[in-house]
């Protein structure tokens, strides 16, 4: 393989050149309810070639027929000279690199049977479906992937990774009368069969969470105080500032450039946020991005102060900052975008009692259920969630949607939480078309003042 | 080797599914011509009946024959039991989906395309970013099973999606819009003309109080209404049991001015073709009729679940098994004028987009949204672009009573197709 790619790249007449190729395989088994959805194996294998030329712009091709590489070139660059970029475009710096970086696994999970994948997923779904006779349906998912992933560039850069990842993801749903409240638990990882196994816990407070919401009240729509799980302001992190941070959005717009400029206040001297793809054992951890540029860690906001973003070669270079390794792409069918890798807020001092203790009326959110940011804009449903009234944490409360501008927001976290943890959850982050892309996020518990809680 | 052949000596039931797919994308990013590419992808799927088990594999390794037949195989061996029979060929109807003049489009002509829709634009609204891409496919999927069904059609899918951010000061608005055909149209610039349109008129901002008042939701705004609506009626959240509509065929549970239609025999549409992946021809399905509801979609699976037949909703990626989707989805228009509906009220509100759609507990049909973009109503009159609003309600509660439905409708996203819908009170908060 290593040949055939280098010698398409020799061919190449763009003033810069990458391949990319994936051969991955991947399983997958899932129930819904009693059902076996799933039990199933696929092979995707293909490339993506991108040439740049400078004065025009980026030329994109991409396929499942590996056999005439260097026609792919000259395809890709005959789209490049179709773009017409105002100025030219430069990349960022990066050393020339040769590696080979092999899977690690304890239990490797391409030697382990389907049915024994099968009896594992199994496992949890009774777990589920047993918990209560209000769990009316279910959603337990395995899936494994196991990805080869070969990276040049006309550079002389040249990658070779093997991707491991596996995720197990359980849903609840519950059911009483009209009522119905669902609850998912998810964790995955770089990791082997392992990874998977006792995982009944989190099948079980599945179930419970999905029953208990059964009792829940819908929240009193208002202004309240806010102490958010460390899921919940991971999901938050990520989603309203995270992606603000990525510079394919900045650096094109001069208006977004002086929202984010460096040096603005963001919030209180106590918080600090960064994104670090060198974290051992994080979903969105790689030795490197796919330009083949190192990851490291990236301090986003220190002592409340903006103070760094996010790059690809590209946009380090158009706005003369250094590359961070945060070109990422989903697989070898997009060419690679900024995306975080693993993001967070840094652990502070508060411990949880004194973060509750002196809220009369407030609400304590866990969990994060889907959301949307438009610019400053956000909307987030929080998964479950207690009301918290004279410093002690209440009845349960369901429908929990926070809603806010960004900015305001930020300055209003006043407490930070001394419990960080990483969160090592299944699903994935979305961009364009490109999801799921595995992130990691993690997160104390925070406190916010004055968030607008929806409710009818 | 002929994967059909192949896997009936080992099985009862065969399904082969070949996808091939070209597509050519240009794309505009803040105004430039930043990229252009192009994807030559295919892909084979297999399902196989095997002692009464089914299974599924898929590849886009066409080298990896043998080893997709063997996966499917050993899927089998551990699939579901569901009594499931792959269709025999039916007469299907006469669906227009391919247009040689899309085929036909040059990089250079998409590329002239994007520049006309830049340029009715930024004239207009030089503040203005747009991100544009104009992308042209052409798709052929053939499907065989060992019925002797053997089915194979082309689509010449063409869409142009369009985000617009305008910035001025601490004024955000932000703008999408996706079309898409897959027959040719000369008027292909309408959407921009009525985009800028909407740009003009959000220029101006005005305020609004809280309060219970009559809504008008744009044919973007319904969506708000339309997602629930459509999980609500899929087969599978029916037999999930998660739809709030299961159990009630025959039932009125909507105002009479509402009726819902899932069609994917429509010409041209992105949702359309003779057949749906499974090869059940397309129909046009009434789901809900002067708001009695008639039935749900269901693919193959899903019906055998219920003991009913596939309503030909069946949808698949290359990597999943089929799933019940609506193909076009359609609140049918109804009698009063959009200028006569806006006329009527005296204080209200316009909702053209919300934010956060889709999430929380959608199924259940309640929803609560910011605003993304609104406008409000003044004896009669749009008077000017309101912020920082919010709405919530239940979907089931809000259609028992609608006020009325406009004549005009509009493609929303592709395949949704939408009136103005007018409720006549619901709760709007302020932030202010
Ligand atoms: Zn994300």
């Amino acid at each position: 393989m290593r040949d055939k790619i280098q010698a398409a790249l020799k061919l190449s007449k763009a003033d810069y050149t990458e391949i990319r190729i994936e051969e991955k395989e991947s399983a997958r088994i899932s129930y819904q309810g009693r059902d076996l959805e799933n039990a199933n194996a696929v092979i995707d294998k293909g490339g993506v070639v991108r040439c740049l030329s400078r004065k025009h712009g980026w030329g994109v091709a991409t396929f499942n027929n590996l056999d005439d590489l260097k026609n792919k070139v000259e395809q890709a660059y005959q789209c490049a000279l179709v773009a017409q970029s105002e100025e030219p475009i430069e990349l960022g710096p990066i050393e020339v690199i040769e590696e080979h970086i092999q899977a690690v696994m304890k239990h490797d999970f391409r030697d382990v049977s389907m049915a024994a994948k099968k009896a594992l997923v199994e496992n949890y779904n009774n777990i589920l479906l047993g918990s209560s006779d209000k769990i009316i349906d279910t959603n337990s998912v395995y899936v494994d992937s196991f990805s080869h992933v070969y990276f040049a560039n006309s550079e002389g850069t040249y990658i070779e990774e093997e991707r491991p990842s596996v995720v197990v993801a359980t849903t609840a749903i519950a059911r009483d009368g009209d009522n119905v409240q669902q609850s998912h638990e998810s964790c995955g990882g770089p990791f082997g069969f392992e990874f998977a196994q006792d995982k009944e816990e989190m099948a079980r407070t599945a179930a419970r969470r999905a029953v208990e919401l059964l009792g829940a009240k819908s929240v009193v729509g208002g202004q309240y105080p806010v102490v958010a799980d460390q899921m919940l302001a991971g999901v938050f992190i990520h989603e309203a500032f995270g992606h603000l941070s990525e510079s394919d959005f900045v650096y094109e717009n001069p208006k977004a450039k002086e929202m984010m400029v460096l040096g603005r206040r963001f919030g209180r001297d106590i918080l600090n946020v960064y994104d670090d793809g060198t974290i051992p054992g994080q979903r969105g951890t790689h030795r490197f991005d796919d330009e083949g540029t190192p990851t490291r860690h990236n301090d986003l906001i220190k002592d409340g102060i903006l103070v760094g973003r996010l790059h690809s070669r590209e946009t380090a270079a158009k706005m003369d900052e250094k590359v961070t390794g945060n070109a990422r792409a989903v697989s070898y069918r997009f060419p690679p975008i900024v995306r975080m890798t693993n993001t967070a807020i840094e652990n502070g001092t508060t411990s949880f009692q004194d973060m509750i203790k002196d809220i009369k009326l407030g609400i304590y959110a866990c969990d994060a259920y889907g959301g949307e940011t438009m610019l400053e804009n956000f909307s987030f449903s929080s998964g479950y969630a207690y009301m918290i009234r004279d410093g002690r944490i209440a009845e349960m409360v369901k429908d929990v949607i926070l809603s806010g501008n960004l900015f305001t927001t930020l300055q209003n976290i006043d407490a930070i939480g001394n419990d960080f943890k990483w969160l090592a959850v299944g699903g994935g982050c979305g961009k364009g078309k490109q999801a799921p892309l595995p992130v990691g996020m993690g997160a104390p518990h925070i406190r916010i003042q004055n968030v607008v809680i929806g409710g009818q | 080797m002929d994967l059909m052949k192949e896997l009936l000596k080992k099985a009862e039931q065969v399904e082969v599914v070949n996808l091939h797919n070209e597509t050519t994308t240009v794309s505009f990013e803040a105004n430039q011509l930043k990229s252009s590419s192009v994807a030559q992808t295919r892909g084979t799927a297999v399902r196989v009946v095997r002692d009464g088990r089914l299974g599924f594999a898929a590849s886009s390794d066409e080298k990896a024959i043998t080893k997709l037949a063997a996966n499917a195989l050993e899927s089998a061996a551990y699939g579901d039991r569901l009594i499931l029979k792959f269709p025999t060929a039916k007469p299907a109807q006469q669906v227009r989906t391919f247009d040689q003049k899309i085929v036909d489009l040059s990089i250079s002509r998409l590329v002239e395309i994007g520049r006309e829709i830049l340029d009715l634009i930024l004239p207009v609204e030089p503040d203005a970013r747009v991100n544009l891409n104009l992308t042209r496919s052409v798709q052929s999927a053939s499907l065989r099973n060992q019925t002797g069904l053997d089915i194979a059609f082309e689509r010449s899918p063409l869409s142009f999606e369009l985000e617009i951010d305008r910035i001025v000061g601490d004024d955000v608005l932000i703008i999408f819009d996706v079309v898409g055909t897959t027959q040719w149209n000369d008027e292909y610039l309408g959407f921009a003309r009525r985009l800028v349109e909407k740009l003009k008129m959000a220029r101006k901002l005005t305020r609004m109080r809280s309060g219970n008042m009559p809504v008008i939701f744009s044919p973007f705004g319904v969506l708000a209404l339309a997602l629930p609506l459509n999980q609500g009626l899929n087969g599978k959240s029916v037999y999930k049991g998660t739809s709030p509509m299961r159990g009630k065929i025959g039932e009125k549970l909507f105002d009479e001015k509402i009726t819902l239609i899932d069609d994917g025999t429509l010409h041209g549409r992105p949702g359309s073709a003779p057949y749906d992946d499974e090869g059940v021809p397309h129909q046009r399905n009434v789901l809900v009729e002067k708001g009695v509801l008639k039935g749900f979609i269901y693919d193959l699976r899903t019906a055998a679940q219920f003991g009913v037949e596939s309503t030909g909703n069946a949808e698949r990626g290359l990597f999943n098994q089929p799933e019940p989707s609506s193909t076009n989805f359609m609140i049918q228009p109804g009698k009063t004028p959009l200028k006569d509906m806006i006329a009527s009220i005296s204080e209200g509100i316009l909702v053209e987009g919300l934010l956060g759609l889709g999430q929380g507990n959608i199924i259940s049909g309640a929803f609560s949204n910011p605003l993304a973009l609104a406008f409000k109503i003044e004896k009669g009159e749009i008077v000017g672009r309101v912020k920082d609003m919010s709405i919530a309600g239940n979907v089931y509660d809000l259609l028992k009573n609608v006020e009325a439905v406009s004549q005009e409708a509009e493609w929303v996203y592709g395949s949704i197709h939408a009136p103005y819908v007018l409720l006549p009170q619901m709760n709007v908060v302020s932030k202010e």
